[in-house]
């Protein structure tokens, strides 16, 4: 294939170089086709401008020199010309392929340093956010085996609680590590199902019961909002990911709210606090180990791009800006779909 | 260990699990059997005829489900699974082959005391004529004359709401399946439309629930099904 576009290149740069004829001196048209197999070098590599020179050599002589239309050549001085025109391709077309091959050596070096970066900030954070629960879990758990005498009951009740809610954030961090790998690794299976999104925000919200903290949680959702055609396993995921997000950055006992509607092609679900607000651009919290909070207040700043990813999978996103009057606001929106099969709806159902 | 509380066969490959499992039930008077594979768990479940099985879906020589297959052709002991999280399908399919509950790792030790003490009611309940009323919090349920209340007020159920809701009532506490659900309320033969489960689900829990979209009664789980919050 490089070949056939090898030669349909001589052939343009022939017929260009034809009907400028009466413009164009002989040794503009030899800078011509070496134009042409500098562009042949560094599109299709080695082998094509070797080709490329060798027909411009063939074409210059058949349609440019006399008699035309032969291979002859009456005048001998065109037999340099013809030598230097070979000799000038090959040199460019070596020196074309230099510079790609420097070009990509380059690009393989940054994407190899962005990656190692990547890399190294990711172990930092995970080691860090691994290492400081571990470190509290190893310290309640030793004082309770060796100095079992020493404590008192209330101080007990604290070792044991430290003990119980770092394993638990430990879990939740590994479960997010996890879910965020297979994002990358476009390892998510999405499994579809017909799901009532009421459903998942109940559940949503009775997975971070314990940790609701006062904060007063309204729900708007209306009964006749069509089923969502999610994975609901992942999705709940993606809820509880971004109510975690509204506990983390509001002090207890402040209101957040939960609405869905549908708006054209999509369902729409918002969640909004009153809060401290979103920093500017907001698109940064969807960037992972981007967190706002202090470090040792929770997450490693991978709950906001997990719930994206996610809404992404679904072929749907996730948003964020700050609310007119304080707070922010995160709309998980998703595709409406066909519709599910037709079933009775309860209401239609023949009473007893 | 003292004799004479409900004897269970712990199938297990992990130590340090075992070692939790064996301190909290030893300490609740549970007599324990243990077993490290699919091959040992066979042995001592048929040796020792076991009151409740405690399952580990991720065994070493064998796939936990079917060990749940196996065990429920000569034996009706109530199997709990314990699985990771992120392993919905397994829970489902465990469930499905006959298992009576599941936790998902990590759990706490009230959980999964909760979840046998439920296990076992049912298995003694077994054979006994069922309860004619059932009794949630403040709704009240007739089973016999089909009727269900709420703080004294008759709660309107269609005929499919009502066998929706007398099924997870008669297995409260338990994690009932889609599949499961739909093959005893609308019959054999729906296997896949787990839909129908959902949207009357969703009908049911706005009679029944004080706010539909935070159930108090009738519990999600979110890939698997549903429960009965018993209690």
């Amino acid at each position: 294939m490089r070949y056939v576009w090898t030669c349909v290149y001589v052939a343009l740069a022939t017929a260009a170089a034809w009907s400028a004829r009466p413009l164009l001196a002989l040794p503009d048209l030899v800078a011509l086709y070496l134009l042409v197999i500098m562009a042949v070098a560094v599109r299709y590599g080695r082998g094509p401008s070797v080709v490329a020179s060798a027909l411009s050599v063939v074409a210059y002589d058949v349609f440019f020199i006399a008699p035309h239309y032969t291979f002859e050549v009456h005048d001998q001085r065109h037999l340099l010309t013809f030598a230097i025109m070979f000799a000038v391709g090959l040199v460019i077309s070596h020196l074309a392929l230099r510079v790609r091959r420097q070009e990509q050596e380059a690009e393989a070096a940054t994407l190899r340093v962005r990656t190692e970066e990547i890399r190294s900030s990711l172990l930092s954070a995970v080691s860090h956010d691994l290492r400081t629960p571990l470190a509290a879990i190893t310290g309640a758990g030793t004082a309770l085996r060796d100095e079992e005498g020493d404590l008192s009951g209330s101080q007990r009740r604290e070792l044991l609680d430290t003990l119980c809610e770092e394993a638990e954030r430990l879990e939740r961090l590994v479960a997010n590590l996890l879910d965020m790998t297979r994002l990358e690794a476009g390892a998510l299976e999405v499994k579809r199902e017909w799901v009532p999104l009421e459903e998942l925000v109940g559940s949503a919200l009775s997975r971070i019961e314990g940790r609701i903290d006062g904060r007063p949680i309204t729900t708007e959702i209306p009964s006749d909002l069509p089923l969502a055609s999610v994975d609901p396993v992942l999705l709940e995921h993606a809820l509880v990911n971004l109510l975690e997000n509204a506990l983390k950055y509001t002090p207890p006992g402040s209101p957040i709210e939960i609405a869905a509607r549908r708006a054209g092609g999509n369902i729409e679900l918002e969640l909004s606090d009153r809060g401290p607000g979103l920093p500017d651009p907001a698109e940064q919290l969807f960037e992972k180990f981007v967190r706002q909070a202090p470090a040792g207040t929770g997450g490693v700043g991978l709950g906001l791009p997990i719930a994206r990813g996610i809404a992404r999978a679904h072929g749907g996103d996730v948003v964020a800006d700050n609310r007119p009057g304080g707070g922010a606001r995160f709309i998980l929106n998703l595709p409406l779909g066909a519709g599910p099969p037709a079933t009775i709806a309860p209401e239609l159902e023949t009473p007893p | 260990m003292s004799d004479g509380g409900p004897l269970v066969l712990i199938v297990e490959d992990e130590l340090p699990m075992r070692r939790f499992l064996r301190a909290s039930l030893g300490s609740h008077g549970f007599r324990l059997v243990e077993a490290g594979s699919a091959r040992e768990a066979t042995a001592a479940a048929t040796s020792h005829n076991p009151e409740l099985i405690l399952l580990d879906l991720g065994l070493p020589d064998g796939d936990g489900v079917e060990l749940t297959r196996r065990l429920r052709e000569w034996s009706r002991v109530p199997i709990i699974v314990l699985s990771a999280r992120g392993h919905e399908s397994d829970k489902v399919q465990a469930l499905d082959a006959g298992a009576d509950d599941y936790l998902t790792k990590p759990f706490g030790v009230n959980e999964l005391l909760a979840r046998m003490r439920v296990a076992l009611r049912h298995a003694a309940e077994v054979g006994q004529p069922a309860e004619a009323t059932i009794e949630i919090g403040a709704l009240h349920i007739d089973l016999a004359r089909r009727l269900v209340t709420r703080g004294g007020a008759e709660v309107r159920l269609t005929p499919i709401e009502f066998r929706l809701l007398a099924l997870l009532a008669k297995n409260a506490g338990r994690m009932l399946t889609h599949r499961q659900i739909l093959q005893e309320v609308w019959g054999p033969g729906r296997g896949d439309e787990t839909h129908y489960v959902r949207v009357y689900m969703a009908s049911l829990r706005r009679k029944i629930e004080d706010d539909p979209a935070r159930p108090r009664i009738l519990v999600t789980e979110p890939g698997v099904g549903y429960r009965l919050r018993d209690g």
